[in-house]
């Protein structure tokens, strides 16, 4: 009896742990995907690509062309439903990124140059846009 | 002669050094019946006693472990909120690069820009009006009265006198000038200015110093 008593409690035993367990498990689970989504938001990634590509493009002189690698942002946009190949534009002399439909962050350069951003056809190349400088005339 | 030292009945216990009863006693010491359990002192019933675990204080343990679990969510959401929660402030890049511009279209590849300078190998008065046009700079923002967030001055000295400028060349929002003397914790609210100094010879004779300032406002787009 007493060993039938015995067996029952080491069965309990068992289990608590192993559901205090699962939840400590899925508790950091929980954590490392917030963290995770955090650092690839749609906002964080408009403002950090606008001002790079800004940057960019002001230290740019005419005849460069450049490859801006932008598969962080297609990843994004193809989740927003936005072309890859609309998510740069560069009108006058301000860049903008849009991930989101109602989204869009735009930032100034100061370089007077001529910028020609379009998507890169090339199938190795798949998520870069090219940018081309040319002076004004 | 000293009297039980190292004892059964316990550790280092003459007679008047801690045998106060209750505090390091022999009885009691690793004992089936607990630790350090002179009366009175941990002794509860069902800790560590061979029956089993105490299922009430296990259900203690838990409370305390799962109101320690949501204080380091708490904290780990805060820090998190914190850090992406920043403005991405790209001013300090800007103005070194809106600076190192101005300084090449002034001097580059150790020659001075040709169109700065007149017949005579001095400097040319109408240079300064059109210096961005040709040094293809553009520091207006196409929108209604705003002004441009960006400033820079140059000034020329000549090496026999380096308390005056011989030359000054300044474009943009003058406004922005008095930040870069402020020294104060909220800093990063105000412009970001960067300053450089290079020395340049115009033909074999005169050298000049040739101080740069680079101002770049922005601030709503780079801080909170």
């Amino acid at each position: 009896m007493n060993s039938f008593k015995g067996k029952n409690k080491r069965g309990e035993f068992l289990v608590e742990n192993i559901i205090f367990i699962v939840l400590n498990i899925l508790f950091l689970m929980i954590l490392v995907l917030f963290l995770i989504k955090q650092g690839s938001g749609a906002v964080l990634l408009e403002d950090a690509y606008s001002k790079n590509i800004a940057l960019l493009i002001d230290s740019a002189r005419p005849t460069m062309k450049m490859y801006v690698n932008l598969q962080d942002l297609k990843e994004v946009s193809d989740k927003n439903g936005i072309d890859f190949s609309d998510i740069l534009k560069i009108e006058g002399n301000d860049v903008t990124i849009k991930l989101s439909e109602k989204g869009g962050t735009k930032y100034h350069f100061f370089n007077d140059i001529n910028v020609t951003a379009y998507k890169d056809t090339d199938p190795g190349r798949e998520g870069f846009y090219i940018l081309t400088f040319s002076k004004i005339k | 002669m000293i009297k039980k030292i190292n004892t059964l009945k316990g550790i280092n216990t003459p007679k008047g050094i801690n045998t106060l009863k209750g505090i390091n006693t022999p009885k009691g010491i690793n004992t089936l019946k607990g630790i350090n359990t002179p009366k009175g002192i941990n002794t509860p019933k069902g800790i560590n006693t061979p029956k089993g675990i105490n299922k009430k204080g296990d259900k203690l343990l838990s409370i305390y472990w799962f109101a320690i679990l949501v204080i380091v969510a708490v904290g780990v959401v805060l820090m998190v909120n914190s850090f992406y929660g920043k403005n991405y402030d790209v001013r300090k890049q800007e103005s070194e690069i809106l600076g190192q511009k101005v300084a090449d279209c002034i001097y580059f590849g150790g020659e001075f820009n040709p169109l700065l300078l007149n017949n005579q190998g001095g400097f040319r008065e109408d240079f300064k009006d059109n210096f961005l046009e040709k040094c293809s700079l553009n520091l207006t923002i196409n929108e209604e009265f705003k002004r441009p967030p960006y400033y820079f001055e140059v000034e020329f000295f000549l090496e026999e006198d380096l308390r005056k400028s011989s030359l000054l060349i300044s474009e943009g929002n003058k406004n922005w000038k008095s930040d870069c003397d402020v020294s104060v914790s909220g800093k990063s609210k105000l412009a970001t200015c960067f300053n450089q100094e290079f020395f340049a010879k115009l033909n074999s004779d005169s050298v000049y110093l040739i101080k740069v300032l680079s101002i770049v406002g922005k601030v709503e787009e780079n801080t909170n």
